[in-house]
């Protein structure tokens, strides 16, 4: 598979901190490449080293097929898109200036700029000062900006920040049908539910390290089911179980067995009624993404 | 690409108030100098050439580098607010030619100013009820004045990159003018950046202080090596350091 992105043991550290610490970023060229992580996990500081905008304390970045080098920066920021951190703009100039500026600078035509806010739909805010937009109409103006001049790589940096839910239901939309367009989208967000909706392929960071990275499938893999037991006496139907060899985990008064057959299930069943326990219900619960992202980092993700 | 450059910096500066700052400045050492012209008419009898002298004694020590250092500080308060650091710095365009633009865009404004300096000279004196016009020499040292601004302005763009302030970078051109005028009493002129606008406007000066071969020469390679000095290092910065929106 041909990679649009490759970090080698890419590492920032500040003041003797790792903030970014030994990451081997893969992202698949044509993928929307979901980067997840909370808030201060290292998200935009490595999205900043892809830039060339923080240098790195050590590691390699190629992108688009190059070393990122002072050499080979400019050929590459040519053909990249970003929205860092937040968007960027001049408040005291309208949306169409603003984008005029970077057509400029891009060496893009300007009739590139009707086409992009026709994209997220911001064409008849153009003539308004971008200090009178809303901050979603910024959020937009700034993925516009990323979009002018076609780029292979789109950098989005939380791009659904301040957007209400129709807005970001869009701008999903919008993200989730680049590829068909050539451009492989590198989205990073704090919202698990938010990645899981975009992206096809997911990395995971966490205190600046990678804890997990594969395709958006392999881990729906990992959210495999868990089986909950009600009895009429849970301590005893648990200690039962337990010992004649059956997994079972006991969790806040009552308890469950992970990823088990129906044979098993039906055998724990059968030993509770044997032993008079009467059993209420045998309910099944899907693990989250959210419990997947717990049991990665050890810690609540916000949803 | 420089050309891009400008012309993009020139696009931001479109609905800006920096030109209020251009037109409002001047007028006060005009006023001031005029006025301190017509109270020691028994001492200044040499007409527009006296003028001159009252004019450019506040406007060169006081005024001159800080307006400089407001469209240096506006243009960077541009990039420091919005977040706009991170599209500076990952535009498809080279960190010097990027640099060298908001200068060439800052010199724009300072010849504007001197032309308008110039204007306001010209309606002082015939206020002031001179006759004729001024002699080309005083043009001259317009010019002059112009060419010391390239350092100054390359100083100010570097300090206002640094320190987000607005107003910082300012006071310390105010400050670094009124040191200016003690180096070059002291005959330290070519050593201070802040002195060369004074030099080159021959500012308080009856005779002209550049006259000679050497002096002209010491003033013109003070002027270059304090322009190249400061450029040099914001580039440097620029090109080294990590980047904060």
């Amino acid at each position: 598979m041909n990679h649009m992105i490759t970090t080698n043991a890419l590492t920032k550290e500040y003041d003797h901190k790792k903030v970014v610490n030994a990451l081997d970023l893969r992202v698949p060229e044509g993928s929307v490449y979901g980067f997840l992580g909370p808030n201060g996990a290292g998200k935009s500081t490595t999205l900043k080293m892809l830039l060339g905008l923080v240098k790195p304390t050590g590691g390699q970045i190629h992108i688009l097929g190059k070393t990122l080098s002072p050499a080979n920066r400019l050929d590459i920021l040519q053909q990249t898109g970003s929205l860092i951190e937040a968007p960027a703009y001049y408040g005291h100039l309208s949306g169409k200036e603003n984008l005029q500026i970077i057509c400029k600078l891009k060496n893009v035509p300007e009739k590139e700029i009707l086409r992009v806010m026709h994209l997220v739909r911001m064409e008849k805010q153009m003539e308004k000062k971008v200090k009178n937009y809303s901050l979603g109409m910024k959020q937009r103006l700034a993925i516009a900006a990323a979009l002018l001049g076609n780029p292979r790589l789109l950098l989005l940096d939380e791009p659904t920040n301040g957007l209400d839910p129709a807005g970001i239901q869009e701008i999903r939309e919008l993200i989730c049908g680049l590829p068909e367009h050539g451009i492989t989208v590198l989205v990073s967000s704090h919202l698990l539910s938010e990645i899981d909706q975009m992206a096809t392929d997911v990395g995971i960071i966490d205190k600046g390290q990678l804890i997990f990275q594969d395709s958006l499938m392999i881990l729906h893999e990992h959210s495999r089911s868990r089986i909950l037991f009600r009895t009429s006496d849970n301590a005893a139907a648990f200690r039962l179980l337990n010992s004649s060899g059956m997994a079972v985990k006991w969790d806040n008064d009552s308890f469950y067995m992970d990823n088990v057959s129906d044979d098993k299930i039906m055998e724990a069943v059968r030993r509770c009624v044997e032993n008079q326990i009467g059993v209420f219900r045998v309910t099944e619960q899907q693990k989250s993404l959210e419990d997947i992202f717990l049991s990665l980092t050890g810690k609540q993700v916000s949803l | 690409m420089l050309l891009r450059c400008i012309q993009a910096e020139n696009m931001k500066f479109k609905h800006s108030v920096i030109y209020l700052a251009f037109i409002a400045i001047p007028i006060i050492p005009a006023i001031m100098g005029t006025f301190n012209y017509l109270q020691n008419l028994e001492l200044l009898k040499s007409g527009w050439y006296s003028l001159w002298t009252q004019i450019t004694l506040f406007y060169a020590s006081f005024f001159y580098a800080p307006l400089i250092g407001i469209y240096c500080s506006y243009t960077w308060r541009l990039e420091h607010t919005h977040n706009n650091w991170n599209h500076f710095m990952s535009m498809p365009v080279s960190i010097f030619d990027s640099y060298l633009a908001k200068l060439v865009c800052i010199m724009k404004v300072t010849v504007f100013t001197q032309i308008w300096v110039s204007i306001l000279f010209f309606i002082s004196g015939k206020l002031a009820g001179l006759p004729g016009i001024f002699s080309p020499e005083i043009i001259f040292w317009l010019i002059r004045g112009t060419l010391a601004a390239i350092a100054i302005a390359s100083l100010q763009l570097l300090l206002s990159m640094l320190i987000r302030n607005f107003a910082i970078p300012i006071g310390i051109a105010l400050f670094g003018s009124i040191a200016g005028m003690l180096m070059n009493n002291a005959d330290l002129g070519n050593f201070w950046p802040y002195s060369l606008m004074l030099l080159g406007m021959n500012s308080n000066q009856n005779e002209d202080v550049l006259a000679s071969f050497s002096a002209t020469a010491s003033f013109f390679v003070s002027v270059g090596v304090f322009f190249v000095l400061f450029l040099g290092i914001a580039i440097w910065q620029l090109r080294t350091r990590d980047v904060r929106a």
